[in-house]
């Protein structure tokens, strides 16, 4: 028997000595499960009422639009609920993405390093357009000209583009690998099972 | 006879159950439930006996391990690398248990006197028990410091420095501990080898 194996043997003989009470077992788990429950529970809620709050914030300004008295600030008031829609996709988009670079990292042959400095490139890449883009937004509400707000607003607008093409498309080729690397995986075990036999 | 597939599927198993603990971690910092209940039911008997190796009180030992599983829900956030999850998780559980045995001022105690008390009826070692059970014994006659060293030893085959960061001492105090250690075993086993 292999090295490995046999430690796994003796693990298990060595946790069979002392194995915990099964029915103390059974009510530690209830309890901290029902903990653990409570505190994601929360953590929605929290979530949930920052997600409200922002969406909230966008459709507030979508609706100062409405009431703006004059055509540059309700121009204005659009761009600013568009612009923190998109950013909040964007910010759901990076999540997906960094949770399969994560698990792609963790798995297979990736330079750990250069992923990193490129996340972190592009993360303050964001940060930086981002507040670029809401000084920008700031200014254009200070404009007399209405063609000239609505043209300075839209052009914010540009700014996101390449993130928004930039995570989706990323994910989607994390995914590929994974996909590729699964079914590499899937063939060496029928490989090794052939030469089994 | 070990044959070359043995080894590699032992090895794939080994690796295959690191990935899935990896994956289970970055479910669980997207705060998936049905992720922190597999890693409880995995983990848990290793966690058990290793505090109980620690610590002699058995209800104590329960609401450290609801302490620390609570403190791994709380900040496995933080944690970048995942598959560093069993080195981070034993080192908040040995910190939950060395802040009991300090308030309990047994912790400068325990870790300079010989720890007898919860095994006391198994001293005679015999040699038609299987190894497990002579290391078990072993550890119960071991001082803390040593006996803490052996179990990550064997429990999760840790490396030095990964001790060092559980225990919080220096590499060449774990390279120590666990020279004496292994040589108490290495008696041990010899003398029941003889009898």
């Amino acid at each position: 028997m292999s090295e490995s194996k046999d430690k796994k043997q003796f693990l298990k003989n060595l946790l069979a000595q002392d194995p915990p009470p099964a029915d103390k077992q059974l009510r530690h788990k209830e309890v901290l499960f029902e903990k653990v429950k409570r505190r994601i529970w929360l953590g929605k809620i929290i979530g949930g009422s920052i997600y409200i709050a922002l969406f909230s914030a966008a459709f507030w300004a979508f609706m100062q639009r409405e009431s703006a008295d004059n055509v540059v600030h309700s121009i204005c008031w659009g761009a600013v609920s568009i612009h923190i829609l998109l950013w909040f996709l964007i910010y759901f988009l990076r999540e997906i993405y960094r949770t399969l670079a994560k698990i792609a990292e963790n798995n297979y042959d990736i330079d750990k390093q250069s992923w990193k400095n490129q996340d972190m490139f592009v993360t303050v890449v964001a940060v930086l357009i981002f507040v670029y883009s809401a000084i920008v937004l700031y200014r254009s509400f200070f404009l007399n000209d209405p063609l000239k707000a609505a043209h300075l607003a839209a052009s914010i607008f540009w700014a996101t583009v390449f993130f928004l093409f930039w995570y989706p498309f990323g994910t989607a080729s994390l995914l590929a690998k994974l996909w590729l690397e699964y079914k590499k995986m899937e063939l060496n075990i029928t490989k090794t099972g052939g030469d089994e036999v | 006879m070990p044959c070359f597939s043995d080894i590699s599927d032992a090895e794939d198993d080994m690796k295959q159950d690191k990935v899935s603990d990896a994956i289970l971690v970055l479910r669980l910092q997207r705060r998936d439930e049905s992720a922190f209940q597999e890693l409880v039911n995995r983990w848990e008997p290793r966690l058990y006996y290793y505090l109980r190796r620690i610590i002699e009180d058995e209800n104590a030992v329960w609401d450290i391990l609801q302490e620390s599983w609570l403190a791994v829900f709380e900040g496995i956030r933080k944690l970048k690398d995942p598959l560093r999850f069993p080195t981070w998780m034993y080192q908040i559980s040995h910190n939950k248990a060395v802040s009991y045995l300090r308030k309990e001022n047994r912790y400068t105690q325990m870790t300079n006197e010989q720890m007898v008390k919860y095994n006391e009826k198994n001293t005679a070692i015999s040699v038609v028990k299987e190894q497990a059970e002579l290391v078990h014994e072993l550890l119960g006659k071991l001082k803390l410091a040593h006996r803490e060293v052996l179990m990550l030893y064997f429990l999760e085959g840790f490396s030095l420095r990964e001790m060092a960061q559980i225990i919080g001492v220096s590499e060449g105090t774990v390279k120590s501990r666990l020279y004496y250690a292994k040589n108490k075993l290495y008696e041990a086993l010899k003398g029941a080898k003889d009898v």
